[in-house]
């Protein structure tokens, strides 16, 4: 140990250096940002957030249910007797164990899936997070109303070329 | 402070002595309602301090810039519920929480905040706060013990064992401070500083108020020395079966234990309520100085360390257990004992023995 050293560890410079940043911390503005109350900006188009699912569009293949992989998409349907149509009864997904993958929604023909851009959808039951058919429906009512062909030719449509994901949407890719 | 409403003397000695113990009742009002106080905001300065020196913004959601958090977290710990431990032993669970809080505010009794203002005038003043901050230890021992779960007592042995080592460094290095007083009267403690000329015992005693520094983080189990309640190994350490108010009680406790541990320090070095003559002499600026009233200049110093305290909390990480064992006995109590040798010395030398 030289001498320097010596001196260093008995007056405590490294901690003082250290205390002096603290210091000097003490006077920047925070980087937090106070989300609910102050700055409440809406998602990025594009944004993976609550699920929404037409009616209309569905013809029940069970591709989504496929290839979800946590498995929560739950489908039941019949062939309808008359016109041998399959007929969709059941159509859940649990949201809570959803990842937000948008696998799904990649994979359906029909463009009748859709992640939206909605996600303050926090709540205190599991019941509340359980879509059901008709919740999906609604979502897709309020939160698609008016950009179902535009977002399924920018985002969410059937891609035979390139598999990426779209410049345009918004997704992590890393710190730049 | 009354002395010149009632005049003692024309008064019967049971109504002289019910008065009495009147003004004490009232000092020890004040004194425990400005503690709690302090306690309560000394939890939202440390948050606000170490949110802004993390580049956070602390508590801010609880009334303008969170002022009111302190009331709201309060409110909370009266009404939740009181969990005891199927497995824990009872009595002791009961007791530990207020020895240790009882411990702690006991040594507020022989704090001299100001002349003359201080409930026991005792003439062993710095003794009875080192016996009472090693009575709090038995408090965290005994929580850790009758919590009956690991963590709680790893917490306990390690604040024992580590309470124990910094508390002979602690004593030697205020040793220094009473040779020089000749008292451990801690109002005669102030009063010695005046009559010397610095007017501080800082200069003349930096080794020992070094040792004294570093001990008193140890004291108190604050960062860097935090191990008996160290977060991310032992969750809560000694307190972690504890909630609702009996965990209050210890949350107090620790935070009075702050409070007294850098009240000793401003009493024995930095001249408790008096500012140096050296300051004071300077034209203007010592004549606007010495209108401040004396209990400001305590509370400023008082506030100075608190910050200290958390300040280092914001910069310094967790010591590993035996580097803090290796600092208390291998480099602090050398230090300490050095220390008085040298200060012992001196002052003989001074009044010529040598």
């Amino acid at each position: 140990m030289t001498t320097k050293e010596l001196i260093r560890k008995i007056f405590f410079v490294e901690i003082f250096k250290g205390m002096a940043l603290t210091f000097s911390r003490l006077f920047t503005h925070a980087v937090t940002r106070r989300y609910p109350h102050k700055i409440r900006r809406p998602a990025q188009p594009g944004f993976r957030g609550l699920h929404a699912w037409s009616g209309e569009r569905c013809v029940g293949c069970k591709l989504c249910a496929g290839i979800c992989p946590s498995q929560c998409i739950y489908i039941a349907t019949e062939t309808d007797k008359e016109t041998k149509k399959l007929v969709v009864k059941k159509y859940d997904i649990e949201v809570l164990r959803c990842l937000f993958c948008s696998f799904c929604v990649e994979a359906c023909p029909e463009g009748a899936l859709a992640l939206t851009e909605h996600y303050e959808y926090a709540d205190y039951s599991r019941e509340a997070l359980y879509m059901t058919m008709e919740k999906l429906q609604a979502n897709w009512d309020k939160y698609m109303a008016g950009k179902v062909e535009d977002y399924f030719k920018r985002f969410w449509g059937p891609r035979p070329e390139d598999f990426s994901t779209p410049e345009e949407q918004a997704v992590f890719r890393g710190r730049k | 402070m009354f002395e010149n409403i009632i005049r003692p003397e024309t008064l019967e000695p049971i109504v002289r002595s019910v008065i009495n113990i009147g003004i004490i009742l009232i000092n020890i009002a004040i004194i425990v309602g400005i503690a709690l106080f302090h306690v309560a905001y000394a939890t939202y300065f440390e948050r606000k301090t170490i949110g802004h020196m993390q580049v956070r913004l602390g508590p801010i959601e609880v009334g303008p810039h969170g002022i009111l958090q302190p009331i709201a977290d309060g409110l909370k710990l009266l009404f939740k519920e009181d969990v005891i431990p199927q497995v824990a032993d009872r009595t002791v669970f009961y007791i530990a929480p207020v020895i240790f809080f009882t411990a702690a505010m006991t040594s507020l009794a022989v704090i001299p905040f100001f002349e003359k203002f201080v409930i026991a005038d005792i003439n062993i003043g710095l003794l009875f706060l080192f016996a009472m901050s090693s009575l709090g230890a038995y408090g965290i021992v005994m929580s850790g013990w009758a919590s009956n779960s690991k963590y709680a007592f790893l917490g306990g042995l390690r604040s024992a064992a580590q309470v124990l080592s910094y508390e002979i460094a602690m004593g030697l290095s205020l040793v220094g401070v009473m040779i020089m007083a000749g008292s451990l009267n801690l109002s005669e403690i102030v009063k010695a500083q005046q009559t010397y000329p610095l007017g501080l015992y800082l200069i003349p005693q930096i080794l020992g108020f070094g040792v004294f520094l570093i001990a008193m983080f140890a004291e108190t189990g604050r960062c860097p020395f935090d191990l008996p309640e160290a977060e991310s190994e032992l969750v809560a350490g000694y307190f972690v079966e504890y909630s609702g108010f009996r965990f209050a009680l210890f949350f107090l406790g620790e935070y009075i234990g702050m409070f007294i541990m850098s009240s000793i320090a401003v009493v024995c070095f930095l001249g408790g309520w008096t500012v140096p003559q050296f300051i004071l002499g300077i034209p203007l600026i010592g004549d606007i100085l010495s209108k401040i009233p004396n209990i400001i200049w305590f509370l400023l110093k008082v506030y100075f360390f608190i910050f200290l305290y958390y300040w280092v909390r914001a910069t310094v990480p967790r010591y590993r257990y035996d580097q803090l064992m290796a600092i208390g006995w291998k480099i602090l109590i050398p230090v300490a004992l050095a220390n008085i040798v040298i200060t012992g010395l001196i002052k003989l030398w001074v009044k010529g023995m040598i």
